[in-house]
């Protein structure tokens, strides 16, 4: 089923706001979590952690889901469908990997946040998590980059289910 | 890179116009090498045990939460 282009406009929007969005918010985070690794005053660890939990829940996991629901819903219903290029899908499982990674990883993070608010971190307390929350945001950084860029260049490239479709209709229009 | 035309009348990006029909392009291929070396050392690392010391540490759990989503 195709969209009208009013409605195609409105979920372009949508989803162009929440996955550019996402990607905002996640830089966000990973300014926090490097504070959070490497400030030296207690008050500023504390915050940072605080802030982390509270993006994350707030921010980062409605917008993920946000884009992913999205970008179903601007490939179905528009003629690039979801399986029939290789841009398409391989943006999707982008998005859906940083989605269950995020779901995933927001124990850890709450677990800091919690840890932040009844101590006071020292810089070697709790280092290998503090550093895996780093590196965490880094990598989803770059796969939420990865993803503009093929929603940008859209590299050509039809999957076989799409290249049959396409011969279906060349068929079908002679 | 050109954008695939739209369709006429459109002044959106509501899809492709046939595209390319051709074999798998060689950007699919490399990406695909480059995801199996990622996900082969992610294994790697993690059965290893050279990961960055798991999620949460095990035998304390704080008690409280800023979200109320803490670890439980």
């Amino acid at each position: 089923m195709t969209m009208r282009p009013r409605l195609r406009k409105f979920a372009l929007t949508a989803h162009v706001t929440s996955s550019v969005g996402w990607l905002g918010a996640v830089a966000g985070f990973l300014a926090l979590a490097v504070a959070g690794l490497t400030s030296q005053d207690a008050q500023m660890v504390r915050a940072a952690y605080l802030a982390m939990d509270l993006t994350t829940w707030f921010v980062i996991v409605p917008l993920s889901l946000a884009s992913l629901l999205t970008g179903l819903v601007q490939s179905l219903g528009t003629t690039w469908g979801l399986f029939r290029h290789y841009w398409v899908l391989a943006k999707l499982l982008l998005t859906i990997l940083a989605t269950v990674a995020l779901l995933l990883h927001t124990q850890p993070i709450s677990y800091m946040a919690s840890a932040a608010a009844e101590t006071t971190l020292s810089s070697a307390d709790l280092r290998g998590l503090r550093i895996q929350l780093v590196v965490d945001a880094g990598a989803a950084l770059l796969v939420l980059l990865v993803a503009t860029t093929l929603a940008v260049y859209k590299p050509p490239g039809m999957t076989p289910y799409g290249r049959k479709q396409h011969e279906q209709r060349m068929a079908s229009q002679l | 890179m050109d954008d695939p035309p739209p369709y006429p009348g459109d002044d959106t990006v509501g899809g492709p116009d046939g595209g390319s029909t051709g074999s798998t392009p060689r950007w699919v291929k490399m990406s695909g090498i480059i995801a199996i070396v990622l996900v082969l050392l992610f294994v790697i690392v993690h059965l290893t045990g050279h990961g960055l010391g798991g999620h949460t540490p095990r035998g304390h759990t704080p008690s409280t939460s800023v979200t109320g989503h803490g670890a439980q």
